[in-house]
């Protein structure tokens, strides 16, 4: 009895430090722009409470919903595109294959590689003049091919999105590669002995037993694309036109170019929430509670 | 025993937290040898030859005075405005920091975030025309003494590449300038080098000079009062003339995927005829081209059926440094000590041999490249007044974005001036 009790104290003071910091650091702001979002500011002059009028501003903006959009189809291409792409790639690895090391390195460099690196390397492959993909369609003869990829509004997004899958494969594929490897030899081996085909064992054995793993995979892929800001910031700042304009990056904008601290701070409680139930769906939908 | 043992462990983890917090408080005010230390944030980064003469003036100061300390804090251009708004914000402004002038000011000034420097403006008397010191003013108070004039709209122009078409003298009318740009895209060269990722170009460097010849320079702010519309006929057809230039592949057909240094090096390395930019590309083209005699600089023509006046350029004064109010009266006087030896003569006369527009009048003599002679010589028709600064920051997001989609053909400029307009009556 003495013994729990000591240890109950004992626990909150240990926790208390991490605690105090995580208060302080992420839950108070939070909080805060809670505030600062029913507060028309400038971030010097003195704030006046407007009310929800921020968010009634906010929900009449075509350019936050064009955000809203192109959000969506980062969360898509993410969850669509990275993970399938990273379970493919990670059950090729899983096999005894030459050079599994090698490749694994290979696939695992964009995620080390900082982002504004992998922007400007982008842009340059990109360049509709000069860059490396119009180019090798040039010399080719696919002249026609050849197109300005984040020059023209038809093609900004994709070739964006593209980059953003680019980028995340590799972790992906390290988190799969790590479950495969979690998956007992004799259970496959079974398998074999009854007959199964290579297709079956996939299927019926391995992905069922990695998949909370995926499950985990995907909501991080979500959570991820909600907040992505730099890789575009720096590819495109959003334009040309907004054609490229993510949530977080029309936040940026709307705060600090336009100095409109209110506003901002009610789009990011938009954001926070919209997060928050997308997860939440996800989490139901997949059926088990995974984080 | 065990339980003493966790105690003590939170009691140091929490005082390590403090002591986070602490140590700023020592740090600021004076230093240990009891001189005022004041923090400079500048956005000097660059390897520059302004930025180490600003340096080294500041590194003077330091040297003869023993009592006042001016720390220098540098930030990458890019990034230095967000961060002071967000310091701002947050109540947290340097002593000192570089500001750029007008509606970039004015938050600042309004929020009561710097101090007006009206007790030491006569010492500026009769060196600075009051019509530039005005850039710096929010309500008829002074915040800070310009230290340069940057002009926003110049032509840059290849030599050699017009005479190919049959050009000698770079063309004074804008009709006159479309055949040029016809000439040139009929020989395969590509006439205008233009980098607008970063969106302000075609509005700062563009708009501001072509819309004052179009408006009159009384415009912008008639129409931010109510008393002119941007759906003005005038200020439409100079929003046509981006329209039109790109139309006759007057630009690369990249421009919005560059940015503004990276044009500029298109047009260094001779891939295109001319390039428009401001005073700031002056020195970075002469220190790269190969040949600097083969480069012109000339004013943007003029527009016909225009109301303003055509000899006008888009300039505005820069180069200045706030003073926080938060200063003790103690720290203000060094302030103003600092700041009056800080523009002085020998700032000036630097400036100009860095190829740098000064607003005060120093002597020029013959070493000065004939470029620079020529940009400076524009300024005596006069300056038109620069649009981002002199536009609210929300007009200003709108005409950039506006700009860049008229380029891509998303927009007419009867629509980006119908949504200007919408703006400027919300408010």
């Amino acid at each position: 009895m003495k013994l729990t009790k000591t240890s109950k104290v004992a626990i909150v003071l240990g926790i208390l430090p991490a605690f105090i910091l995580y208060v302080v650091f992420a839950i108070y702001p939070i909080l805060q722009s809670f505030y600062y979002s029913v507060m028309e500011w400038n971030g010097f002059n003195e704030m006046t409470f407007i009310g929800l009028d921020n968010f009634k501003k906010l929900f009449s903006d075509p350019l936050f919903w064009n955000s809203v959009k192109n959000n969506i189809y980062v969360v898509l291409a993410s969850v669509l595109g990275q993970v399938p792409i990273a379970l493919f790639i990670a059950l090729l690895l899983n096999r005894k294959i030459r050079g599994a090391k090698l490749f694994r390195t290979i696939g695992f460099l964009p995620v080390v590689l900082s982002t504004v690196v992998i922007s400007l390397t982008w842009s340059l492959i990109y360049n509709s003049r000069n860059g490396l993909i119009n180019e090798v369609l040039r010399t080719v003869g696919l002249d026609s091919l050849a197109q300005n990829w984040l020059g023209d509004t038809k093609w900004t997004m994709i070739a964006v999105l593209v980059v953003v899958i680019w980028q995340f494969v590799g972790l992906y594929m390290i988190i799969f590669l790590a479950a495969l490897q979690n998956v007992p030899g004799e259970v496959l081996e079974a398998a074999k002995m009854d007959g199964a085909s290579e297709w079956a064992t996939t299927w019926k054995i391995t992905v069922p037993m990695i998949w909370d793993t995926i499950l985990v995979a995907v909501i991080l892929c979500i959570s991820g694309s909600l907040k992505t800001f730099d890789l575009i910031y720096v590819m495109t700042n959003g334009g040309p036109a907004h054609s490229t304009d993510v949530m977080a990056l029309y936040m940026f904008n709307e705060t600090f170019s336009k100095l409109q601290y209110g506003y901002g701070s009610a789009v990011s409680v938009f954001i926070f929430f919209f997060s928050l139930i997308l997860i939440a769906v996800v989490n139901k939908v997949l059926g088990k509670k995974m984080i | 025993m065990k339980k003493l043992g966790f105690i003590l462990m939170a009691a140091v983890m929490l005082l390590a937290l403090a002591a986070c917090g602490g140590k700023d408080e020592e740090s600021k005010g004076s230093s240990k040898d009891g001189a005022i230390e004041l923090n400079l944030w500048t956005d000097w980064t660059e390897d520059r030859p302004e930025n180490t003469l600003s340096k080294d003036i500041i590194a003077k100061f330091n040297e003869e005075h023993e009592d006042i300390q001016v720390k220098i804090e540098e930030i990458p251009h890019d990034q230095y405005e967000t961060k002071l708004r967000t310091q701002a914000a947050g109540n947290q402004l340097p002593d000192l920091m570089r500001v750029w002038p007008g509606a970039r000011t004015a938050p600042l000034a309004e929020g009561g975030a710097i101090l007006p420097l009206n007790p030491i403006i006569d010492n500026w008397e009769g060196v600075i025309p009051d019509s530039i010191l005005q850039d710096y003013a929010v309500d008829g108070n002074y915040y800070a003494i310009p230290g340069n004039v940057s002009i926003t709209s110049l032509i840059y122009y290849n030599k050699e590449m017009l005479k190919e078409v049959g050009y000698d003298e770079f063309p004074a009318t804008y009709a006159e300038f479309k055949e040029l740009v016809k000439a040139l895209d009929e020989k395969g060269i590509t006439p205008i080098a233009l980098g607008n990722k970063a969106i302000w170009p075609l509005q700062s460097v563009y708009i501001s000079t072509i819309g004052d010849r179009f408006t009159g320079s009384d415009f912008l702010n008639k129409a931010l009062n109510g008393e002119a519309s941007f759906e003005d006929p005038q200020f439409v057809s100079a929003l046509s003339v981006i329209d039109e230039l790109t139309k006759m592949n007057a630009f690369n057909e990249d421009m919005n995927t560059l940015d503004e240094a990276q044009s500029r090096n298109e047009f260094i390395k001779g891939t295109s005829a001319m390039h428009f930019a401001g005073s700031w590309a002056i020195g970075p083209i002469l220190d790269s081209v190969e040949n600097a005699d083969n480069i012109g600089v000339a004013p943007f023509p003029s527009f016909e059926g225009g109301n303003g006046d055509q000899a006008k350029i888009a300039g505005v004064a820069g180069g200045g440094i706030a003073v926080s109010s938060q200063l003790s009266e103690e720290e203000q006087e060094a302030a103003f000590t600092f700041l009056k030896y800080y523009y002085d003569e020998e700032l000036y006369q630097g400036l100009i041999k860095a190829n740098i527009i000064v607003p005060a009048d120093v002597e020029m003599d013959d070493s000065i490249p004939q470029i620079f002679q020529d940009a400076n010589s524009y300024v005596k028709g006069g300056l038109a007044p620069v649009y981002d600064a002199t536009l609210t920051p929300e007009l200003t997001d709108i005409i950039n974005n506006g700009l860049q989609s008229i380029t891509l053909g998303d927009k007419t400029p009867e629509q980006l001036a119908k949504e200007m307009q919408k703006e400027a009556e919300s408010k």
